[in-house]
């Protein structure tokens, strides 16, 4: 009863304009005091510390600030360079290259707002000058950055490990053949819109060209190569592949390409330090909830609860997929991992679901969250940057979901697509 | 340039520059403690240290995403609000999230004087009352960015704007 009145509260302060990290914060401390009197209140310094501290969620800062570095030094437009010589004889190729380039920023960046930026702000107005329609180069860009979060790496991949401790180098490995076959599943409704409406072809396929272009981007392409084989080869943890993905896009956008402006890097970073302590604080207001949770045994409750219900794996999972869906739609990605994996998990390992598995599924869920308003902050920054209306575009955005709500129910019943490289490398 | 609006510039100001700062330190730790990993002298108080940092980073951070009304939120049911509810509310908003830092600020204190004498466990010479020293200064920093912002908060409250207006006044 109490845990129900903690969640009407939390509901009723984000409805009047309290921030969500602080809503959990000031619900969690009445749940606390109500418990426990004011005696525990000293620990809400000590726990908010401690929840702040967590080495593996290191990777979030270093991870944004790559992402940035690589934006503002000229990586992202030599990757559109390439696609465009590679996909543009296909039609409706502005499209497909921001497809393409999408698939190849998400293995440099791990954030899906980060990548909308960098890519839709070139490509949108591309495509509204070649006269595709606005909303439709919304919605492209759109759902092809949400590829960001499910091809590694992804900062919401580090979220769920960390809270439901589990590898997260196996989560980016099972993000692998979700993330392709996700992008070639948008690339075939661009397709499907290019045929309906007849968009244009950009420029005929030359292999001089397309050798040309690669040549250009060919330091882009080494740094997936370094991160990624860092990672994944076990040379360095995910933390440590963030901080050479840093170290790797200063050196090519600044000993390389030489386009660094100090002032724009500058900005950025900050960008990316109030990025992070967004969702730190998140994390950190949480681990009082967390505490409190568990202390009460609600996650035990919930997981009971459901069994009695059912115990088959496969309905439990239709259930969580349903869950996640639901508050796609109304919450953030980082509160929705951070506020609903902890009290799902024991149910989780009491069917016997496997939790990088369920990770990647979460995963899916997010990166479909992020396309469907009135949160939906990925769509959002793409109407913003093509100024049209989130609605419209979302008629436009329907293929595109349809897609990876697919690619969802494939990983969700077929495990083996995304956990098969998992096990042939990690198991 | 009001005075009000020079206080915000400089508050805004000296709180990026430390968390870029933080940022810089954050990066150069990470790859310094690899380097020497693979020169077979792994740095021992390492993790230790860099999640001091980040946790530093989260509560400068958060002050400065205060100030910048940054935080994950929803304004628009306030905003839908007729506007003999949507003032009240607003200030009952502010006062809950002032409250809260308040709180914080006062436990964080408290926690600090209990760990007297208590040094990181791979640093000594650092004091863990330096490290978490965090909480009551961040959540101060926090209380003065949320009072800064009030008044560009409470304009943005009084118009409904056309989707994505937010985001492009982010973005550029």
């Amino acid at each position: 009863m109490s845990t129900l009145l903690m969640l009407l509260g939390m509901v009723a302060l984000v409805l009047i304009n309290v921030p969500i990290a602080i809503a959990i914060g000031l619900v969690a401390l009445a749940g606390t005091i109500a418990a426990h009197g004011t005696d525990d209140m000293l620990n809400l310094a000590l726990t908010m510390y401690e929840g702040a501290r967590s080495f593996p969620l290191l990777a979030i800062p270093l991870f944004v600030l790559a992402g940035g570095i690589m934006n503002a030094g000229g990586i992202s437009q030599r990757l559109i360079n390439f696609c465009m010589a590679l996909l543009g004889s296909i039609r409706g190729g502005l499209a497909m290259v921001s497809i393409g380039a999408a698939m190849f920023f998400a293995e440099i960046s791990g954030s899906a707002v980060a990548d909308v930026a960098a890519l839709g702000s070139i490509l949108i107005p591309g495509m509204k000058r070649k006269g595709y329609p606005a909303e439709f180069a919304a919605a492209t860009n759109s759902s092809a950055a949400s590829l960001a979060i499910i091809i590694p790496p992804s900062i919401p991949m580090i979220l769920y490990g960390t809270i439901a401790n589990v590898s997260v180098v196996q989560l980016f490995v099972s993000g692998v053949v979700p993330g392709l076959i996700g992008g070639f599943g948008l690339m075939g409704a661009a397709y499907w819109y290019a045929r309906r409406y007849n968009f244009p072809i950009e420029q005929a396929f030359s292999l001089g060209q397309l050798w040309r272009a690669f040549r250009e981007a060919a330091w882009a392409f080494l740094l997936p190569v370094i991160i990624l084989g860092g990672i994944f080869g076990g040379f360095v943890t995910a933390t440590e592949g963030a901080g050479l993905a840093v170290l790797a896009a200063l050196f090519v956008g600044g000993v390389i390409y030489r386009e660094y402006d100090l002032r724009f890097l500058y900005k950025l970073t900050v960008d990316g330090a109030v990025q992070t302590a967004v969702v730190m604080l998140l994390i950190a207001t949480s681990a009082v909830l967390g505490l409190h949770l568990t202390e009460a045994k609600v996650p035990q409750m919930v997981a009971q609860g459901l069994i009695d219900l059912t115990s088959n794996r496969y309905a439990v999972l239709a259930v969580l997929n349903i869950l996640f869906f639901v508050l796609g739609f109304f919450l953030h990605s980082a509160a929705a991992i951070i506020l609903v994996v902890p009290i799902v998990m024991p149910l989780v390992h009491l069917v016997g679901i496997d939790p990088v598995h369920f990770g990647i599924i979460v995963t899916l869920n997010l990166a479909i969250g992020q396309q469907t308003p009135p949160v939906a902050s990925v769509l959002i920054t793409s109407c913003s940057i093509a100024k049209t209306d989130i609605w419209a575009t979302s008629r436009w955005n329907l293929p595109y979901v349809a897609v990876l709500i697919a690619v969802l129910l494939l990983v969700t019943y077929v495990p083996m697509t995304a956990m098969a490289l998992v096990d042939l490398f990690y198991r | 340039m009001t005075f009000f609006a020079r206080l915000r510039q400089s508050v805004e100001n000296v709180l990026a520059a430390f968390c870029v700062f933080l940022m810089t330190a954050m990066f150069v730790l990470v790859v310094v403690a690899v380097a020497y990993r693979e020169l077979g002298a792994s740095l021992t108080w390492y993790d230790e240290v860099a999640t001091v940092l980040l946790a530093w980073l989260t509560y400068y951070g958060a002050a400065l995403a205060a100030l910048k009304r940054a935080h994950l939120g929803s304004p628009e049911v306030l905003r839908a609000m007729p506007m003999m509810l949507r003032l009240p509310l607003f200030v009952l908003s502010e006062v809950l999230v002032v409250g809260f830092f308040v709180l914080l600020a006062w436990t964080g204190l408290q926690a600090m004087l209990l760990l007297a004498g208590d040094t990181l466990i791979s640093l000594p010479v650092v004091s863990v009352q330096f490290t978490q020293s965090v909480i009551p200064i961040g959540a101060t920093l926090f209380i003065l960015g949320e009072l800064l912002s009030i008044p560009q908060e409470w304009r943005s409250l009084q118009h409904v704007p056309v989707a994505g207006e937010e985001m492009i006044e982010r973005l550029s």
